[in-house]
């Protein structure tokens, strides 16, 4: 895990950015974790996770058009990096490993015990 | 769209706006922007404000947050770094010059911390009660035919009247500190012990004036400390000396001698602070004490200093307009009844004032009172000394690197061409200006340190450096900043100001560019150091004058024998056996002499038959014995002295020319004039100064009366030294359990004008310390002009120039300098000393010669300065200074 720090809202971040593929910018990723996870996701939390994976080197940003809905202002659209990828690759596979490394009783013990 | 219409409250943008990193800002802002109309359209604006306002605080977080401040851009720590390491290799290079900076600067903080402790000494006189607010002291001021005056001795039920009669005064005490009814000095011992000491510093006092000024006990309780008869409180330091490592409450002590009636102690307290205006180690109770019959109850002799505690919230303004009715109760009767002239008229023209008790030591100016004072005028002057000096030590500071200016200009061209602002230039010299002020600073305060001891001598004070008070460090280094931004500020900006091109060049003319600011500075210099020479000059003059000009009477070969009342009737005896001396001219018995410190009164006197017409003339009545005249080598200018054959003399007086003139008698002799008694004029003595030369003599006259406490002896000039053995020997043979006490009486003289000669003294140090920084600086300058001008003057030799000629062209620029300053001290010194002299009734001329010797002083001090490198210049060989090229 030393490898590639990542968070559980880091992960849902990266996740969702890759989701929306090349329409992430902050609003649009804030919708789409706050629609399919059902939580709700302040401004500030999402942007200084963003902040953070950015300087982590997992997410790029660029500067997009400027619409009328935004006063004018540029959106940010987010986008992942190689780096970003692999970490998310390491993410799952060390999970999946823990998963199959569950014994299938283990499991089966909550099922009898119902 | 209807939405663009609505928007967000401008201060929550703004806000998040100031907070925002500047990088992130607009996106975040366009997000934000993007909910907010969003939500305008599902929820409303007021929803969508408050949600809004909730996010821009949420997003207030470290990753976020990035205040626009162009100084967290760069990093200034290397600089300033930088700007100390090229200071302090500046400093080490040119070691002279640095020298003569911090030298100067030292010398100037170190007056400048002295003086300040001084004045910080002068201000916190009375401040340690615990609430001067409320203590004052009663004066009374009166303005009647054109006699004006305020004092402060009131009669002796006074305080308790004002205590009864106005419920705003909490608390009223008195003292009484006269040497007429044995307050001052008396010989003091234990009751079970038999030898006498003598001491100073007995006072009467009530028990409530104790509690008024909530003196600090160490035995006893301050609540009944002097309220019983026959009761005394002594100061700690007497306590200590007198009943070593023990409780002295309830011992008993004898006082002059009078072992019938001893007085029991009935508390010790604190020494009183040096910085009290009060100042006693004795004090004796009032309670039971009556100085003649129906003393207490008198309302006619003033004798009593009386001090009040107001209410808490009492109107100080109010009550002193209330107390007016003090005089028509108590005293316009007793003057009705005594058959005072126009009382009524008398009684509107005084008023009363109450003096907060923390002006009594400074602001008191106009009020006759037995306490000393400080001047707060001084405090003024001297505060304006040590500025004069430690801007004399900033201006060598300016000049010297100014001047100097040359050397760093290829360095400031370079920066100018790498990169540096303007700024940076000026905040690198102010750096190196603050390095050497700090360090002047450090080695001001060891000097300061060191020069303690000498300065309080100089001052008579005991001042110590508050090392542990918790502003004296902060205070230090923030004076020190200030000082070294003050010096440091004329020269950054004047070096930073440099064209890069020019100097790089090489044709910046060399340092001598604005001379004109550096000679007003040097001009500056030398006048301040001229004018506190002309001050020390005339200030010296003065005591000269004071010491030396005719006083009326003869103070020399005079000793003066004090506490012979002790001897009780042996007095005569020691008279006489001292008269058998061979050594002693001739001796008289009186406590009243022409010095500070002797006996002094006041009555009232008439031609006889008119004190129901006209007013009292305010008469000093000295009781003296027959040889008193001759004695002090007085002179009579009319009539004659007392007689021993004429046994009438018991009712003759002889008066001062000053009385004779005010009692308007023209042909004095045989005139009768009166008090309580009438007095037949037999002779008139001339006038002599019995006060300080400060005042015109008053009217004074002579009685013949029995005061035993002094014994004046003239001696013979050749015989002083055997004289003086003779005289104790006589003096143990008749009070073998009491110390001798004598002094000469031209030097109790002398003594009144301590102060004066105290005043000299602190003036020649400041102008030494001035003209020493001065010179520093004068030296400096010209070592510089002679380094600049090294290759002319060598130039000059080998064309042929004398000694003479180089010495002339290298001096003749200062020597223009000085001779401005002492046209611009002259007049400055002239007219401070003038108002000075004012303070003297008898006071000396201030004339030419002082200015012209000062002058010629002053010249050859900055000749001297000046002369040292210009002969070395002069001196040196040619080809030295050319070789190189």
């Amino acid at each position: 895990m030393k490898k590639y720090q990542l968070g559980e809202f880091e992960e849902v971040v990266m996740l969702t950015v890759g989701v929306l593929y090349d329409n992430a910018y902050g609003v649009s990723i804030k919708k789409e974790i706050e629609e399919r996870l059902s939580r709700s996701v302040s401004v500030g939390a999402l942007q200084t996770a963003l902040r953070r994976l950015e300087d982590k080197g997992y997410l790029k940003s660029r500067d997009g058009e400027a619409t009328e809905e935004r006063a004018g202002r540029p959106k940010k659209y987010f986008q992942i990096t190689a780096l970003g990828k692999r970490a998310m690759e390491y993410i799952k596979s060390t999970r999946e490993e823990l998963w199959n490394a569950i014994p299938k009783v283990a499991l089966n013990v909550k099922f009898t015990s119902l | 769209m209807e939405t663009r219409k609505v928007r967000p409250p401008k201060v929550f943008l703004r806000f998040f706006r100031w907070y925002c990193h500047p990088k992130l800002r607009d996106s975040i802002e366009g997000d934000l922007m993007e909910l907010y109309y969003e939500r305008v359209a599902g929820s409303g604006k007021r929803k969508a404000d408050l949600k809004f306002f909730t996010d821009i605080v949420l997003l207030c977080r470290p990753g976020i947050i990035g205040i626009e401040n162009e100084k967290n851009l760069t990093n200034h720590y290397a600089m300033f770094r930088n700007h100390l390491k090229i200071g302090w290799r500046n400093l080490l290079r040119q070691r002279m010059y640095s020298l003569v900076k911090i030298g100067g600067f030292a010398l100037g903080i170190a007056a400048c911390l002295l003086i300040m402790l001084f004045i910080r000494e002068e201000l916190r006189y009375d401040t340690h009660y615990k609430e001067s607010d409320r203590i004052f002291r009663v004066v009374v001021a009166y303005n009647f035919n054109g006699e004006s005056g305020k004092e402060v001795w009131f009669q002796a039920p006074f305080a308790r009247a004002l205590k009864e009669d106005y419920q705003d005064i909490e608390k009223a005490g008195r003292y009484n500190s006269s040497e007429l009814f044995g307050a001052g000095s008396a010989q003091i011992r234990r009751a079970d012990h038999l030898d006498n000491t003598y001491e100073e510093g007995f006072v009467y006092a009530d028990q409530e004036l104790l509690e008024i000024l909530q003196t600090p006990m160490v035995y006893g309780s301050l609540a009944h400390c002097l309220d019983a008869p026959k009761t005394i409180v002594i100061t700690k330091r007497k306590a200590d000396k007198y009943f070593p490592h023990e409780n002295p409450v309830g011992k008993l002590m004898v006082v002059n001698d009078n072992d019938k009636e001893p007085f029991r102690i009935g508390g010790v307290i604190e020494n009183l602070p040096a910085t009290s205006h009060i100042q006693f180690d004795f004090f004796m109770t009032m309670t039971g004490v009556e100085f003649w019959k129906g003393e207490q109850t008198d309302w006619d002799a003033t004798n009593y200093p009386t001090y009040v505690q107001l209410r808490k919230g009492a109107d100080k303004f109010q009550l002193e307009k209330k107390m007016a009715g003090i005089v028509r109760k108590y005293l316009l009767p007793v003057w009705i009844k005594n058959g005072v002239p126009s009382a009524e008229e008398l009684a509107k023209s005084g008023w009363f004032i109450l003096q907060p008790v923390k002006d009594i030591y400074l602001r008191s100016e106009g009020i006759a009172d037995p306490v000393s004072h400080g001047d707060i005028r001084f405090i003024w002057l001297f505060g304006a000394i040590a500025g004069f000096i430690l801007i004399i030590a900033c201006i060598n500071f300016i000049n010297l690197s100014t001047a100097k200016s040359a050397n760093r200009a290829k360095e400031v061209g370079l920066r100018k061409t790498v990169g540096s602002y303007r700024t940076n230039i000026i905040a690198q010299f102010l750096t190196e200006s603050l390095l050497f002020s700090v360090i002047s600073f450090g080695l001001g305060l060891l000097l300061a340190e060191l020069l303690l001891p000498y300065f309080n001598t100089l001052a008579a004070k005991s001042l110590s450096i508050p090392w542990r008070e918790w502003w004296f460090i902060p205070l230090l280094g923030v004076s020190s900043v200030a000082t070294g931004i003050l010096a440091g500020i004329y020269p950054s900006f004047y070096l930073s100001s440099f064209k890069p091109i020019q100097v790089l060049k090489g044709n910046l003319s060399r340092g001598s560019k604005n001379s004109a600011t550096r000679s007003s500075l040097v001009v500056f210099q030398f006048t301040t150091s001229i004018v506190l020479i002309i001050a020390t000059a005339v200030i010296y003059k003065q005591l000269d004058y004071i010491l030396n000009t005719k006083v009326g009477f003869d103070k020399d070969q005079v000793l003066v024998i004090r506490g012979t009342n002790t001897l009780g009737g042996h007095v005569k005896t020691f008279k006489e056996e001292l008269l058998q001396l061979s050594s002693v001219k001739s001796a008289t018995v009186s406590d009243y002499l022409p010095i500070k410190g002797t006996k002094r009164n006041g009555n009232g006197f008439w031609n006889e038959g008119k004190d129901n017409v006209d007013h009292s003339l305010s008469v000093q009545i000295w009781r003296v014995d027959h040889d008193y005249i001759g004695t002090m080598g007085m002179k009579i200018i009319e009539g004659r002295n007392f007689s021993l054959d004429k046994p009438s003399d018991s009712s003759a007086i002889i008066i001062n020319r000053t009385m004779a003139r005010r009692l308007g008698l023209t042909d004095p002799i045989g005139k009768r004039v009166q008090n309580n008694q009438v007095f037949n004029v037999i002779g008139v003595v001339e006038d002599f100064n019995f006060e300080s030369l400060r005042n015109d003599v008053g009217p004074l006259c002579f009685v013949l009366g029995n005061s035993p406490g002094i014994v004046s002896v003239k001696l013979n000039a050749q015989s002083l030294t055997t004289a003086l053995p003779a005289i104790e020997s006589i003096w143990r043979k008749i009070a073998p359990h009491q110390p001798i006490r004598y002094s000469f009486l031209d030097e109790s003289f002398a003594r009144m004008y301590d102060d004066v000669k105290r005043m000299g003294r602190i003036f020649t140090s400041f102008a030494v310390l001035a003209i020493i920084v001065a010179c520093l600086g004068l030296f400096a300058l010209s070592s510089f002009m002679v380094e600049q001008r090294g290759k002319e003057i060598s130039i000059r030799l080998v064309l042929g120039a004398s000694l003479q000629n180089i010495f002339s062209i290298l001096t003749l620029n200062f020597l223009k300098l000085i001779f401005v300053s002492l046209i611009l001290a002259g007049p400055i010194a002239w007219y401070m000393m003038n108002q000075w002299l004012l303070d003297f009734k008898y006071r000396t001329q201030i004339t030419w010669n002082l200015f012209a010797i000062t002058g010629l002083l002053s010249v050859a001090i900055a000749l001297l300065t000046i002369s040292y490198q210009s002969i070395k210049a002069a001196l040196a060989k040619p080809v030295k200074n050319l070789r190189s090229e």
